[in-house]
């Protein structure tokens, strides 16, 4: 079953788009629900994002791409 | 290689994390500083400390440094474990005498009879626009005066490591982070420096050096940020012929001889890469270290890649042109190998 | 003492003036840095800390100094600098990092020197204190005319530079004013939790000199306040502490998301905006028409205009030219 890792729409206030500054596993490893997995930060502010589920960590959009609310940077299989 | 339930850190979380394992079993623990508390560090690494433990234990302070880094020797000589932060190293002026003359000495006016259990992190390292006051990495200014150990990691598992190890070393241990490589992306990021840390606390040897990548033509000897720069020029140089070696010294107090002698002993070419200003200091002692070895030939002269005498500028392309960076680091590279022996 | 009616129209056009450069500023900051928010990127990169809702003491002070008096910043420095007069295009193209800038691109800022003005800037808390006291000392020496300030915030009163800059002015009774910008916060820290005293002026008495509180960010209140301290250190009096409550309407630094102030604090400044409250006392009191106040802004307008495209023209500095200017 494939996991959809989604920037969800109240990770921060506005919608302006924001920017990945780490992913906190490699791609291909594997994961545990709930732990931290990725930095995303808008204007100076860095948020976090924990996996919504365990299993073998797939990353759709690298370090250093801007991404927005809705995007989905991974996904867990 | 698969790690399970691979984790990988920020060295910002890497630090409050170690910091946060070391108060969970030592109440003698605690942090001070700048911004430290509530806002979890102007740098990320005070992440969630004063939540857990309290304002007790994780103080800000007022902008007194001569106070509170002067506090932070005699609370570590009666029994407290201090962990101290100097917002900026580029701030040591102001409060220069409490760590040298103090902080550093106290162990050895007392004969060993007291000791000085306090780490002093301090924030380093420039390339963004910050002028000749926020920028600077003063690796020498700290590393030449005796009494203090110096470390500063270039990467997450080596920054919780070290952390741990400085917190339970009863010396007193000065902390360098490289603002580049704390994973805040405001400040750029560092890919290579967020790696895989273990949950359970370790320690990382303060004294030895690593060998970030093995090689066979050139030896690389950097710290921190500079160790990217090797690793980088090091990939683009395998692509040419040429085999590069990079050391990590990790710690430039102690230091670390024996392996930089072992790698140059092993490939005749020594390049130092030094974000520091280039006379006398850590690119000197390390060329030093090398020659007076009695047993390492050289097949060209020894080279480093450093900040030059100046302050740093604000301009962009005045600091970078001043800077250290991977470009500069393999042209070096390429140049010494060329002046190969004959065969 | 109350300021006349040249001095106010000064004081106002240089509050407008001040704040249309720390707009045009915030928003060229910005370029090159959305949507990843890289300090080391766009126009004006490196850090940026603006002065919105200070002018009030910058002005109220400066109304008072001469080109040959002495100013001292900090890393807040726009509003003082144009207070003082600096020469605006070319602070403007020092922030950009031109070579026509007033360092050539060396300093930045935070560090703006223009000796024509006898005006310099500093990073460091504190740092202005000592080089205030010691021009102060100069023109003592030499029987020369002129006054030092060094303009400070109120967490720097807790440095000890402050201290030791205090007790030498005051022991050697110099013509030497510290003026203290109290806007409530270092960073994040509140001044409650940073200072054990409620105000600072408390501190002159540790140092025999005479210490003031301006409440409420008001120019008329600083220029009198100022005025004083600056007559008595002009007729060999010595030195005056005087703290001012201010504002500081924009974050810290630009990309500060000031988490750590309560909520609602924020609006209730914008609420005491010292400009607009300004403009409404002048017009008010029949001081100056609407009509004249707007010709003051648009002025203030075209000034700021010019010196951002001065600053945007300017070429950037031969990259080598790093290497020069560090010896006399």
């Amino acid at each position: 079953m494939t996991t959809d890792i989604r920037i969800p729409e109240d990770l921060y206030d506005g919608d302006e788009e924001s920017v990945i500054t780490a992913w906190l596993a490699s791609d291909g490893a594997t994961v545990k629900e709930g732990a931290l997995i990725a930095e995303i930060m808008t204007a100076k502010v860095q948020n976090e994002m924990t996996a919504p589920a365990s299993g073998k960590l797939t990353i759709l959009k690298q370090q250093d791409e801007v991404v927005a609310k809705g995007t989905v940077i991974g996904q867990i299989t | 290689m698969t790690i399970v339930n691979e984790r990988k850190l920020t060295i910002a979380r890497a630090m409050a994390e170690a910091m946060a394992q070391e108060m969970r079993i030592d109440p003698a623990v605690f942090v001070m500083g700048e911004d430290i508390a509530q806002l979890g560090g102007v740098f990320g690494n005070t992440r969630g400390l004063v939540d857990e433990f309290g304002k007790d234990r994780v103080r800000d302070t007022p902008i007194s440094e001569t106070g509170f880094i002067s506090a932070a020797v005699g609370a570590a000589m009666d029994g407290m474990r201090p962990v101290v932060e100097l917002m900026f190293v580029d701030f040591f002026g102001v409060c220069f005498d409490a760590i040298y003359n103090l902080m550093a000495k106290n162990i050895y006016f007392s004969g060993g009879h007291v000791t000085v259990p306090m780490v002093l992190m301090t924030s380093t390292g420039g390339g963004y626009s910050d002028a000749g006051q926020h920028s600077q990495c003063l690796y020498g200014s700290f590393a030449h005066l005796p009494g203090m150990k110096v470390v500063s990691p270039s990467n997450a598992y080596d920054a919780k490591g070290l952390m741990t190890a400085a917190i339970r070393d009863n010396s007193p241990v000065i902390f360098m982070f490289h603002k580049g490589l704390q994973g805040m992306g405001w400040l750029g990021t560092e890919a290579a420096a967020n790696v895989h840390v273990p949950e359970d606390a370790y320690e990382v040897e303060i004294g030895k050096a690593a060998i970030a990548r093995e090689g066979s033509d050139v030896t690389i000897v950097s710290i921190a940020m500079g160790v990217h720069h090797a690793l980088k020029a090091a990939k683009v140089l395998e692509a040419e012929g040429i085999s590069t070696e990079v050391v990590d010294l990790r710690s430039l107090v102690p230091l670390d001889r024996d392996t930089v002698r072992a790698s140059v002993r092993k490939t005749g070419r020594l390049i130092v890469v030094d974000e520091d200003y280039h006379s006398y200091g850590v690119s000197g002692e390390i060329i030093a270290t090398v020659c007076e070895a009695g047993d390492i030939t050289l097949k060209a002269p020894p080279r480093r890649i450093a900040y030059p005498d100046v302050p740093i500028a604000y301009a962009h392309g005045m600091e970078q042109f001043c800077l250290p960076n991977p470009e500069k680091v393999a042209a070096a590279a390429r140049e010494i190998c060329r002046t190969a022996v004959p065969a | 003492m109350q300021p006349s009616k040249a001095t106010l129209g000064w004081m106002y056009h240089n509050m407008v003036t001040s704040r249309k450069f720390e707009t045009i500023i915030e928003k060229i900051y910005m370029e090159g840095k959305s949507p990843v928010f890289n300090m080391a990127n766009g126009p004006i990169p490196g850090e940026m800390h603006l002065s919105n809702g200070q002018e009030p003491v910058a002005v109220g002070v400066c109304a008072h100094l001469k080109p040959e008096d002495i100013v001292t910043a900090t890393h807040r420095p726009h509003h003082q600098a144009i207070a003082k007069g600096v020469d605006l295009n070319r602070m403007a193209a020092e922030i950009f990092g031109k070579a026509t800038g007033l360092s050539g691109g060396r300093g930045g800022h935070m560090h703006l020197f223009d000796p024509a003005v006898n005006f310099a800037c500093a990073g460091i808390i504190a740092q202005g204190m000592g080089p205030a006291v010691g021009a102060a000392l100069s023109r003592k020496m030499q029987g020369k005319p002129g006054v030092a300030v060094a303009f400070i915030g109120e967490g720097a009163a807790n440095q000890g530079a402050f201290h030791e800059a205090m007790n030498l002015a005051a022991v050697w009774k110099l013509p030497f004013i510290c003026v203290i910008e109290d806007n409530a916060w270092g960073i994040s820290v509140a001044k409650s939790a940073a200072t054990p005293v409620k105000r600072n002026d408390v501190r002159a008495a540790a140092y025999g000199i005479p210490g003031h509180y301006v409440e409420g960010n008001d120019p008329w209140k600083i220029y009198d306040v100022a005025g004083q301290a600056i007559a008595r250190a002009r007729a060999g009096e010595g030195p005056t502490l005087i703290e001012v409550e201010t504002y500081r309407l924009a974050g810290h630094f630009m990309g500060d998301a000031e988490g750590y102030r309560p909520k609602g604090e924020k609006d209730a400044l914008f609420a005491k905006d010292p400009i607009p409250l300004m403009r409404k006392r002048l017009e008010a009191d029949g001081t100056f028409t609407a009509a004249e106040l707007t010709k003051m802004e648009a002025e203030a307008e075209v000034k700021v205009a010019a010196a951002i495209k001065f600053a945007r023209e300017g070429a950037a500095p031969k990259p080598e030219d790093a290497l020069t200017a560090v010896f006399a």
